[in-house]
């Protein structure tokens, strides 16, 4: 998805509507909050083959936050966001220099273990995919390839088997993605076989399982219903009390309605504003970005 | 928009084309059937009808279809008839009438002038133009009729007035072959009958768009039926053969079941010709049970031997290498693999297994040489099934940091393990009844006196090789290779059967193994399915 994105030809018209000669400015991106960022980005660069993607992008992302990624289509948002957890290392082309660091260790440096990078920056995709196993797989799955359960047939016959830790799991993490109620007595049923706003709060869910920090979402409501994204939207501003919520949406109301802060990208893969949501929204610095959040473009 | 047509929107009022195109349609049914009864000799050509002979009947029939189509088609071209044709009925139509026309107008000349090339030739290129012209100028009512109803007539009048019946012969002087017109009639009527029928379908919807399709729906759907029809023959032609032979001496209560533990002997069914040895001195009724073991060991040690090596190649191929040439040189060399002649498996084994493993035929270098032969198909299919899987799964994996081998074991293979399934089932079915390389490297006696005991001869040592099992690495019996021998040179040993009745035992249950290792491979399949999707 990024890949396609990412290589897409920057939009010409976009660059010939007046608003060219403007240089970004390093206070727009200045944001000042309290208490320690939970993610740090420094001038991070990311090619795809000669193609660059995002250009020397610099933030800090606080804990128990929504952060919004916008910006129009192509702009490197969704790139940007695969490179928090390292999804980026997947696809062969492509190449990231600078740092991201989490509360103090750059996820880039030697000898960073990518099964507890990922354990901890947890990722939700823009079209549901949960496993063709049932409710119930789905959510332990994690866990138990982690080896935090075993309900093995060998454990089972020793007696040592977490089958009660597993029922736990599986009930904490759906109730905590408001599932639960729904789901309740169709554990064992496939997954496959939930509708898609349902299907996209079981991944919230086994994302939740494997104890997260940071939960990075790349467009999780676009391919819902309004009353599927209504849940969603209710389902992230709950998530950020105990988690760094990033979320990458070209939907600008939806930011506005969810996150505290927000990044806007714009194309080329430039970082040119990123602030409180209210300020983007209300008072943005940078003319560009005023044109693009009052709809002149993108 | 000057040039489209428009039709009336409602179906045509009056009734009399369709009723036609109705009797030509079911008349060309029931001539296709008879004509098919009639060559496969369920019906002699001799028989009669009130009084009429049965190819005289056929000619009759395809009379008719031909009158009956140039009928629909003239009226509805005259505006008698409700129709809404085409301008044209098209060039593809035009080459068959054209080639139709040609051979009429061939053989006319043959009849007329001789047979030499200068004069038969010309005549058949001119009606062959001709038939060509006569299609595709008019518009698509007469088209499509006319020229195929006016020789349909004419085939059909020659045989049902003309004097063309079962003891007709055609012998032309360019080949030594006699035709005799009681095969001739017939093979001409199924192509007439499926022409008709296609000309009939296609009358009934009043031409145009709806009665092109129609023309397809039913020339297509009869040459399937035909097709099928083949194979249930085939079937058919099997079990009545075989069954006699494999009901030898059957009883329900004639046999014994010794009970375990207790010793007491109760009545119990009695399936000779299944569970008899085939040799021996006191064996009355020989049986196949020696065959169906040695078939089942081949088959259980063949996919021992492929499906593991299949399923981590093709793992390997689509999770691991990197695309490019490597990996497309073995994608071809697999293909290849898969279509090498049997027999040049069975070469290898005899020249480089044999002597190194066993010295002389056995069950386990056949089980290699079939494994060999399965192993491409299972490369196949599940690298296919693999590529099959969507990548969000992998990406959904990856992200939650689960590793690249436990990934591809618990999401991958179990979602491309119905595609794995359906490719060993369709190598199993062919593997079991793999006669050639076994002649060179499994077969002893065709007709052996006891079963295969490979489970109870595993002997273990302190000295290398630690294992050995007498019976894997002796020669056996299975069933296609029984066949072989029975129908070859085979001096079957018992005077209970003929050589023949014995083979078409044999073969039908051979017929049966397969159906039901493939009812076992279906079962799975369905399994996996179902654990897959929510159904």
């Amino acid at each position: 998805m990024s890949e396609t994105e990412a290589t897409h030809e920057p939009d010409q018209r976009v660059t010939t509507i007046g608003e060219t000669s403007e240089r970004v400015r390093e206070e727009w991106t200045d944001y000042h909050f309290s208490g320690d960022a939970k993610l740090s980005i420094e001038d991070l660069d990311v090619y795809y083959g000669d193609e660059q993607a995002l250009q020397g992008v610099s933030l800090d992302i606080p804990d128990e936050s929504v952060t919004a990624l916008i910006g129009p289509s192509g702009c490197g948002k969704s790139t940007f966001l695969r490179c928090l957890n390292r999804m980026n290392d997947r696809i062969k082309a492509a190449r990231v220099d600078g740092s991201v660091t989490l509360e103090g260790t750059d996820v880039y440096g030697d000898g960073v273990n990518l099964v507890e990078l990922r354990k901890r920056i947890g990722m939700v995709f823009q079209e549901p995919n949960p496993f063709p196993k049932s409710i119930r797989d789905n959510i332990s799955y994690g866990p138990r390839k982690h080896g935090d359960l075993d309900t093995g047939l060998l454990a089972r016959l020793l007696g040592r088997d977490d089958t009660g830790a597993e029922r736990e799991l599986v009930e904490r993490a759906l109730r905590r993605a408001a599932l639960y109620d729904e789901v309740e007595n169709r554990l064992d049923d496939n997954a496959l076989g939930l509708s898609g706003g349902q299907q996209q709060r079981l991944c919230i869910a086994r994302c939740l399982a494997v104890d997260p920090e940071v939960i990075l979402m790349d467009e999780p409501a676009s391919a819902l219903d309004p009353i599927a994204t209504a849940k969603i939207e209710d389902l992230i501003e709950e998530l950020a009390e105990d988690y760094a919520v990033v979320v990458v949406t070209h939907n600008m109301q939806q930011a506005a309605r969810i996150s505290d802060q927000t990044a806007v990208f714009l194309t080329g893969g430039e970082l040119v504003e990123y602030g409180d949501t209210d300020q983007i929204f209300e008072n943005p610095q940078s003319q560009r970005v005023e044109d693009y959040v009052t709809g002149k473009f993108g | 928009m000057s040039n489209v047509t428009r039709n009336r929107l409602t179906g045509a009022d009056s009734t009399t084309g369709e009723l036609v195109s109705q009797v030509v349609l079911g008349t060309s049914v029931l001539a296709f059937v008879a004509a098919w009864l009639l060559l496969l000799q369920w019906v002699d050509e001799t028989a009669t009808l009130a009084g009429v002979p049965a190819l005289q009947l056929l000619g009759g029939a395809v009379v008719l279809i031909g009158a009956g189509l140039t009928f629909v088609g003239v009226g509805s071209r005259l505006g008698y008839l409700d129709a809404t044709p085409s301008s044209t009925a098209g060039v593809p139509v035009g080459f068959v009438f054209g080639l139709l026309w040609a051979i009429l107008g061939g053989i006319a000349a043959t009849l007329v002038l001789g047979d030499a090339l200068s004069l038969w030739l010309p005549v058949a290129t001119v009606f062959g133009v001709g038939g060509f012209l006569g299609s595709v100028l008019p518009r698509e009512d007469v088209g499509s009729t006319v020229p195929l109803g006016t020789i349909l007539a004419l085939f059909g009048a020659s045989v049902a007035f003309g004097g063309i019946d079962a003891n007709w012969t055609w012998s032309p002087s360019w080949s030594a072959a006699v035709f005799p017109g009681s095969e001739l009639v017939p093979v001409a009527v199924v192509f007439a009958t499926l022409l008709g029928a296609w000309g009939g379908a296609k009358a009934k919807l009043g031409f145009g768009a709806e009665g092109r399709q129609a023309g397809a729906y039913y020339l297509v759907g009869s040459v399937v039926f035909a097709m099928l029809g083949v194979l249930a023959l085939l079937v058919a032609f099997i079990v009545t053969n075989g069954l006699e032979t494999v009901l030898t001496g059957t009883s329900l209560t004639g046999g014994h079941l010794t009970l375990p533990f207790v010793g007491l002997q109760v009545p119990w069914a009695e399936f000779p010709f299944l569970l008899n040895q085939t040799g021996g001195l006191f064996v009355e009724i020989p049986g196949v049970l020696p065959a169906v073991i040695g078939t089942l060991w081949l088959v259980f040690g063949a996919v021992l031997f492929a499906v593991p090596l299949g399923v981590g190649a093709a793992v390997f191929l689509t999770e691991y290498a990197e695309r490019g040439r490597f990996t497309q040189v073995v994608e071809v060399a697999t293909n290849g693999l898969w279509s090498t002649p049997s027999i040049v498996f069975g070469l290898f084994g005899l020249a480089f297994l044999v002597p190194r493993i066993s010295g002389g035929n056995s069950i386990f270098v056949g089980q290699l040489v079939l494994g060999f032969m399965l192993l491409p198909l299972v490369l196949i299919t599940c690298r296919e099934a693999i590529l099959a899987v969507p990548d969000k799964h992998r990406d959904a994996s990856a992200a939650l940091g689960v590793t690249k081998w436990q990934t591809i074991r618990s999401v991958v293979l179990p979602a491309a393990m119905p595609g794995t399934i359906t490719g060993i089932i369709l190598g199993v079915g062919r593997i079991a009844g793999e006669t050639a390389p076994l002649l060179l490297v499994f077969g002893g006696s065709p007709y052996p006196s006891s079963s295969p005991n490979v489970i109870g001869s595993f002997e273990f040592g302190i000295e290398p090789p630690f294992v050995t099992n007498e019976a894997l690495l002796s020669p056996a019996s299975a069933l296609p290779y029984q066949l072989y021998s029975t129908i070859t040179a085979g001096v079957f040993p018992k005077e209970v059967f003929t050589n023949t009745e014995f083979g078409w035992g044999t073969a039908l249950v051979l017929l049966l193994v397969v159906v039901g290792l493939y009812a076992i491979g279906v079962g799975s399949r369905l399994y996996f399915r179902r654990k897959l999707h929510h159904e």
